[in-house]
């Protein structure tokens, strides 16, 4: 391989690295703290996605301006799915809820394409095409910004979920929910809170993935399989570990996808399957949430 | 689902199979087999009704393959269309590369599914709960990939195309045949197993694992070969299933949907049940085709389905046959019992 391959190749890993940072990182709080793996997590993803777009096609909404806007709408929805539906059956056994979410997904799928056709869309602001160059290494503008907000972002929920009240009566509820909830934490609103989070995230993830790569009604589930194996190869449940787990993920993905671009996908499920056989616990050690 | 109190294996013995409501409801059901078994020959047989059985006996057979390892052992098996594809696409290819007959070809793709299950159960079944179902997913999907990039050996994009059943005007018959007998032979392995060591194994399993462990009971060998056999009645599924349509394609016989299928019509009928999968095929395509036809939907039958799997979910996750049989009235407090049970 040649050099300038192998440095490009970095590069670009390391600013996949932070939107898939994002990705995860919602999805690792709803698992860590409510104990479910959350399949729609993608299709939320996609409904982000699909906000930006809208705004941007019709009313001309910058795509970065739009990234609250579809924050925002996605944890109102979120904070509904969770408070009207998961919580009704969310300590019925691993299959209940597996197979609810899974539901969920199958719908706003169907749904956005029905809706919305399945057509490769892109958002194309004046300054997608630019960029600036290192030596020979080329650093698109959009993508180092997306990089920067993701980080933003993940540093924002650390804080929160570390020196604000609410925050840590999620992690609270995620420790020990009877003990949380004798303290006076209110779990039904503490699970929405936290699900409506993680939405809210995968949401924004969906707008800065939209800005970079085209986008269509069926994105999502790769990136819901992308967001588990990041959080399993960081260990469940801690922020540095998905960090480092979408860093490490991010390189598999970008070089696997210079040797063998039509396995790309094969290949991160197949490191999946090798990390949950020999280290279950993931690279970086055992979870903090519980 | 471990934390569910199930039903003790019932119809463990002869005795007492034809005694009370649960012998009228045992009599009914085998005169609804033998109606099943005569179906081709009655006058109202018409080629949509046998096409239509045909799915539903397959869909049947494949949840009964799932109850193995997803009612009785207890692990959320969510790859199980993996088997279905590799017994599709080793029938099939058995058939065209190496010029076999159907049954030796079938007996192939069969092996194959078998195979690969063992050989992927053996480390995944180590892995509990969230993290075994997700890794079935991750090696279904992975799969499909790569049937669909591996051009050379399984066609690819373009699929495989497969001989016709010959005679042609048998066709429907034929097929319609091997998926009653599979499903009935799926029938029969379950009653088989349960009466012996390996059933009990796999409930001991389900309730307790460590518990099982200490007994003595060999619950790796146990896991694999639930694994096993229920990638056995996939794949003969998936054999079957390519030899009728004629043609494999890799998005075709590893799309999610069926296992999702599957596991549908174990819930609906009850898992951990021996009947509960079969009668659940039924329940599943009766519902589904109420659903489409009440409701002018066109393209979104997935959001049809979506919502079915969702109310099961939330009112009925332990499916319907309760109510059917009328061991418990259908009220709104029964259909409101899973959430008072389950909510935070």
């Amino acid at each position: 391989m040649e050099t300038l391959q192998l440095t490009q190749g970095v590069v670009n890993a390391i600013l996949l690295s932070g939107t898939l940072t994002l990705v995860a990182i919602g999805f690792s709080i709803v698992w860590g703290i409510l104990n479910i793996i959350n399949l729609a997590h993608g299709a939320f993803l996609m409904v982000g996605a699909y906000i930006t777009y809208w705004l941007f096609t019709l009313y001309g909404v910058d795509p970065f301006l739009s990234l609250p806007i579809s924050m925002l709408t996605m944890f109102v929805v979120g904070y509904m799915v969770q408070r009207y539906l998961i919580n009704l059956v969310i300590r019925a056994p691993l299959l209940v809820t597996f197979l609810l979410t899974f539901a969920l997904e199958i719908i706003i799928i169907n749904l956005a394409t029905f809706f919305w056709k399945g057509d490769l869309r892109s958002v194309t602001p004046d300054y997608a095409g630019l960029g600036f160059t290192i030596g020979d290494v080329q650093i698109p503008y959009v993508r180092l910004a997306a990089f920067v907000i993701s980080l933003v972002l993940t540093g924002l929920l650390h804080v929160f979920m570390t020196y604000t009240k609410t925050g840590n009566a999620i992690r609270a509820t995620g420790m020990d929910i009877d003990a949380a909830r004798l303290q006076g934490v209110r779990i039904p609103q503490t699970y929405a809170l936290t699900y409506a989070l993680g939405t809210a995230l995968a949401a924004g993830a969906g707008t800065l993935i939209s800005i970079s790569f085209p986008i269509d009604p069926t994105m999502g589930g790769a990136y819901t399989l992308r967001a588990f194996v990041i959080c399993v190869l960081g260990g469940l449940g801690s922020i540095p570990g998905v960090i480092l787990g979408a860093l490490l993920f991010s390189f598999i993905e970008v070089f696997s996808g210079i040797w063998a671009p039509s396995l790309k996908d094969a290949i991160a499920l197949l490191v999946l399957v090798l990390v949950l056989i020999f280290r279950p616990s993931g690279i970086a050690g055992k979870a903090f949430y519980h | 689902m471990s934390d569910q109190k199930k039903a003790p294996i019932r119809f463990s013995s002869l005795d007492g199979l034809f005694k009370g409501r649960q012998g009228v409801l045992f009599s009914i059901f085998l005169l609804f087999i033998l109606f099943l078994g005569v179906f081709p020959f009655l006058p109202f047989a018409s080629g949509f009704w046998l096409n239509t059985l045909t799915l539903i006996l397959l869909l049947a057979a494949m949840s009964i393959g799932w109850n193995f390892i997803g009612g009785y052992t207890g692990y959320a098996a969510f790859g199980n269309v993996a088997f279905f594809g590799i017994g599709a696409y080793g029938t099939g290819l058995s058939m065209i590369r190496l010029g076999l007959s159907f049954f030796p070809a079938l007996l192939i793709g069969a092996v194959a599914a078998m195979v690969f299950a063992i050989l992927i159960g053996l480390p995944i079944l180590r892995l509990k709960g969230h993290y075994f179902a997700i890794a079935t997913v991750a090696i279904a999907t992975a799969l499909g990939e790569i049937a669909d990039s591996w051009t050379s050996f399984t066609g690819g994009a373009a699929g495989i195309t497969l001989p016709f059943f010959d005679p042609i005007e048998w066709s429907g018959q034929f097929f319609y045949y091997m998926a009653y007998l599979l499903a009935i032979g799926g029938l029969l392995l379950t009653w088989f197993i349960l009466n012996r060591k390996m059933g009990y194994s796999w409930v001991a399993i389900r309730e307790d694992e460590d518990a099982a462990n200490m007994m003595g009971i060999n619950t790796t060998w146990s896991k694999v070969m639930a694994f096993a056999l229920s990638a056995l009645m996939a794949g003969l599924a998936g054999g079957i299933y390519a030899y009728w349509k004629t043609f494999v394609l890799a998005e075709e016989v590893f799309k999610i949907e069926y296992t999702l299928q599957m596991i549908l019509a174990a819930v609906l009928g009850g898992t951990g049940t021996i009947f509960g999968p079969f009668i659940g095929a039924f329940i599943y395509y009766i519902l589904i085709t109420l659903l489409v036809f009440f409701l002018p939907v066109g393209q979104l039958h997935a959001t049809i389905l979506g919502a079915i799997i969702i109310l099961v979910m939330v009112f009925t996750p332990k499916g319907l046959m309760d109510f059917i049989s009328g061991r418990k009235k259908l009220s709104i407090n029964a259909l409101l019992e899973n959430i008072r049970t389950y909510r935070v």
